[in-house]
């Protein structure tokens, strides 16, 4: 009996290939580079996860189902420890997807707001959850348009999965997670303040830059640096762990400042 | 012989190029004024400069050609400005470049900073605008910087030149360091495979290969132009990269920004330190009351009524007292010697070289530019008038235009050949074309604005004002009409850097007034004189007059404007200017009412734009749109300005 996480491994493995529209069952094996190859492909087949035809290898509407699933799982997951845990997401992830159910995946997307993308830029698939944008009182995040004028908040992420130039302009002005922004107006144009420069943004490029409702606090005679932000935890030191733990109390505490 | 020998001398001696490189806004062009003695128009602005400019001078004892670049963020480019100064960079080869490090934007200049080093040139760094990084409460530590990039930095203020001496001290001491990031082994590998393709002659490898296998748009492109890379290479690169993003898991280009990013973070991290105590930021209130559509609109009102009263009660009080000091006198004395005749004609007669050339160019045209310069040079030191796109573009959106399409617009207000060149920047077709027309249409340019203000204003100010609603809803009507006419694309992204509030310095103001002034006379005289030579021939002959008759229904039934109109409108061709000061001729020899005097206004704005502009737009658009345009501008002027006349007899 093979293990089931193997065959997780080798539709992860597929799933990947077929966004680079690649389908050779050769590519796939040796992508692998395992000694159970054929007994794991021949077990696959018969569970009706794949089927192979002319050495094309394509999913069966049930192993995509089971593919999707294990790809949102692994890339929230790697969404989940580098935004929020600031760590090392590619080795955490991995063992991630393999336990994880799909409404714990759901949840994770409900807190990170619905990541449309891991950190590394691939497409995350989206859940029943994200269909009808759920948003719930533990939505850790929300997008820039929802902050209200004199704000300042850290950004979480940004989205931008085919949207290359755009993020490349984005990423330029120095708008990337971590970065703390003040929101200058939001009207007629958004204008927010980023590492001492003043930008203006259409309010569809704003609602893909998502920051952390947790740090958002008003202008405070404090300035808003890594250095001096007592009031704010930054979500690399388990800032995130640590709420989810003991409630909001503690988050609360500081950010009401303002 | 002389010249001769001087070529050659030169040709001996080596010349060392020196780039003058940082982000938009940063003072390149300021440091570059200091260094080479000339002057450049410098504002507090992005897309002052749009075309590098080179100068030779000395420095140190070297012979040196300076160029100044436009702004650029990094070396994965976006636009095709962009990508024309990093063409600069990698074809022309400089062999020294000063880094323009805008202090306030710390993180985006290391940024920019990681590309020219790993070019490996000799670098230098001028760090700028430090006093305004103090003033926000916030110290860098130069000292630090220096150990971190290993290339001199030099503190410097460009805007009073300090620094200058150290910079020009340190330039020739400079040496280029090898700088490298390593990346995860299949980028390694995939950067490798791509410079064994890359013809061994050609410079900046790595960097190149690089920009390729993060899909850069403009690269390849310039393989092909300026390398001549055959197609069958072009495709085996092309291989590669897709191998290597193939094999990589995940996104390369958000690979290599990460890497990045942390190197930047980390050395600001040290550089920069903050005070605990946030300074009060008067610059930033005044920047949002600025574009905050319930404070800017009345601000942006009452900078047009402060610039009406300017021109009014002080510019047209100054040119009617250079008028009768100055010119009376003269052509009395002229009167005098030469009897009414063909000679003093061809001098001080109505279309006299001396009355419509010399005369209208100083002391017309001259004194109104000046005092309209101040104010619009102040303005564009303090940094309103990129403000104003925030202000303005519900408006714009309105027309089809997208947000980025609003600066170019704005910029319109000041020059109208820079603004069409700025258009560059626009992604798309459609937005570049309703950008070029609208420039061209009815937005006055500095010096056409001050003469309307000062024509108009003898007239009162409800003229005025009933002028700029009528051309306003000229503009607005003209974007609407193309944005009907024309096929939908998808809008360009809006991400506009705004540049800082600053408190003008009056020098500055002043020096750049002088300059502007300066360009006008030497662009314009020539054309005026030229002009009145061309008029006086037309009017001998007879050419003037029928010409007159023949157009009579329109300018006198259409228009109701007199016949006179005329000369404005042919010297129009010639020069905006030179017809502001004919208007304001007829207005003194009471041959203009009121009706007229606007009537005259709107169409001299909005008829044929200058010859400068048209280029500009031929450069953008090609010969054959740029008529068809030009023609299209032509005859809804006169439609409209015949419809306003009609509409002004039907109210008063």
């Amino acid at each position: 009996m093979i293990k089931a996480t193997e065959k997780e491994e080798y539709l992860e493995k597929l799933w990947n290939m077929k966004e680079n529209n690649a389908d050779d069952i050769n590519q796939l094996t040796s992508a692998m580079n395992s000694d159970s190859n054929s007994s794991v492909i021949q077990e696959m087949l018969v569970e009706n996860l794949i089927i192979i035809n002319n050495d094309k290898v394509a999913f069966t509407d049930t192993g995509e189902e089971k593919a999707r699933k294990i790809i949102r799982a692994h890339r929230l997951a790697e969404r989940l420890i580098f935004d929020a845990l600031g760590g090392d997401y590619e080795s955490g992830a991995c063992e991630f997807e393999h336990i994880v159910n799909s409404e714990l995946v759901d949840s994770i997307c409900i807190l990170l707001g619905h990541p449309r993308e891991c950190p590394h830029g691939r497409p995350i698939p989206e859940g029943d959850c994200c269909k009808s944008a759920v948003k719930t009182a533990e939505c850790a995040v929300m997008p820039l348009t929802e902050m209200e004028p004199q704000q300042s908040s850290r950004v979480a992420y940004v989205n931008g999965y085919q949207k290359e130039s755009r993020l490349n302009k984005i990423d330029d002005l120095q708008i990337r997670s971590g970065v703390m922004i003040r929101m200058e107006q939001k009207k007629p144009a958004i204008v927010i303040q980023c590492e001492g420069a003043d930008i203006a943004l259409d309010d569809n490029v704003a609602s893909d830059i998502y920051v952390w409702k947790e740090c958002t606090r008003y202008r405070s005679k404090f300035e808003d640096s890594d250095i001096k932000a007592p009031d704010c935890v930054p979500p690399k030191r388990f800032g995130f762990m640590r709420r989810a733990r003991f409630g909001r109390k503690a988050c609360n505490q500081g950010c009401n400042n303002g | 012989m002389a010249i001769e020998l001087n070529s050659q001398r030169m040709e001996n001696i080596p010349i060392t190029k020196i780039g003058v490189i940082g982000l938009p806004n940063s003072g390149k062009t300021q440091v570059y004024n200091y260094l080479t003695g000339t002057y450049n128009v410098v504002a507090n602005s992005l897309l002052t400069t749009i075309e590098y400019k080179k100068t030779l001078c000395e420095i140190d004892g070297h012979a040196c050609e300076i160029t100044d670049t436009p702004g650029l963020h990094e070396l994965y480019v976006q636009s095709h400005e962009e990508a024309s100064t990093r063409e600069y960079i990698l074809s022309e080869n400089p062999d020294i470049i000063i880094m323009c490090m805008d202090s306030t934007r710390l993180k985006q200049s290391l940024n920019l900073a990681i590309d020219l080093l790993e070019l490996g040139k000799p670098l230098i760094i001028a760090l700028n605008a430090l006093d305004e990084t103090n003033r926000r409460g916030i110290w860098l530590d130069s000292k630090k910087l220096l150990h971190f990039l290993r290339v001199p930095v030099i503190e410097t203020i460009a805007l009073n030149g300090q620094g200058i001496d150290e910079l020009k001290e340190a330039l020739f001491k400079t040496r280029g360091i090898k700088f490298e990031f390593q990346y995860d082994q299949t980028i390694e590998d995939g950067i490798t495979q791509i410079m064994d393709r890359l013809p061994a002659n050609i410079q900046n490898q790595r960097k190149i290969a690089t920009l390729v296998l993060m899909n850069d748009s403009y690269i390849l492109d310039y393989l092909i132009r300026v390398n001549e890379i055959s197609q069958t290479d072009i495709e085996e690169i092309n291989t590669c990269v897709k191998k290597t993003q193939q094999n990589f898991p995940g996104n390369i280009n958000r690979v290599i920004n990460t890497r990045r990013s942390q190197w930047v973070d980390d050395i600001a991290n040290e550089v920069i330190q903050k005070q605990n105590i946030r300074p009060y930021e008067v610059e930033k209130t005044i920047a949002r009351l600025c574009r905050k559509p319930s404070t800017g609109i009345p601000i942006l009102l009452l900078i047009v009524y402060i610039m009406y009263l300017a021109v009014v009660n002080l510019a047209n009080v100054l040119a009617s007292w250079m008028d009768e000091t100055l010119w009376v006198p003269i052509s009395n004395v002229i009167n005098s010697f030469i009897s009414p005749g063909f000679f003093n004609d061809f001098l001080i007669g109505d279309y006299g070289i001396l009355s419509l050339g010399l005369a209208n160019a100083f002391i017309t045209v001259l004194p109104i530019l000046s005092v309209f310069f101040i104010i619009y040079n102040t303005l564009e030191d303090i940094g309103y008038i990129p403000n104003l796109c925030i202000l303005t573009k519900r408006l714009f959106e309105k027309v089809g235009l997208s947000g980025a399409s609003v600066m170019p617009l704005v910029l319109g207000f000041g020059c109208k050949t820079m603004a069409t060149l700025t258009t560059k920047s626009l992604t798309s077709k459609r937005e570049r074309y309703i950008a070029i027309y609208l420039i061209a249409f009815a937005i006055p340019c500095a010096a056409q604005m001050g003469l309307n203000i000062s024509i108009l204003g003898r007239m009162g100010f409800q003229a005025f004002a009933i002028t700029f609603f009528v051309l306003s809803i000229a503009e607005i009507s003209a974007g609407m009409i193309l944005n009907l006419l024309l096929k939908r694309e998808e809008k360009g992204d809006f991400i506009q850097e705004l540049p800082p509030i600053r408190l003008p310095v009056p020098k500055a103001v002043l020096v750049k007034t002088y300059y502007r002034l300066i360009w006008f006379l030497e662009e314009a005289l020539p054309v005026f004189i030229y002009a009145a030579v061309a008029m006086f021939i037309l009017d001998k002959t007879g050419l003037l007059m029928a010409s007159k008759i023949f157009l009579s229904p329109v300018i006198e039934g259409w228009l109701g404007l007199p016949l006179e109109m005329v000369d404005a409108l042919i010297l129009c061709m010639a020069r905006h200017e030179a017809a502001a000061g004919l208007i304001i001729k007829l207005i003194q020899q009471d041959m203009l009412n009121w009706v007229q005097c606007i009537v005259a206004v709107t169409i001299t704005t909005m008829f044929i734009p200058c010859f400068a502009n048209i280029v500009a737009m031929a450069k953008e658009l090609g010969v054959f749109k740029t008529i068809i345009m030009t023609i299209c501008i032509n005859a809804s002027a006169f439609f409209l300005a015949g419809c306003l006349n009609w509409a002004l007899i039907l109210i008063f």
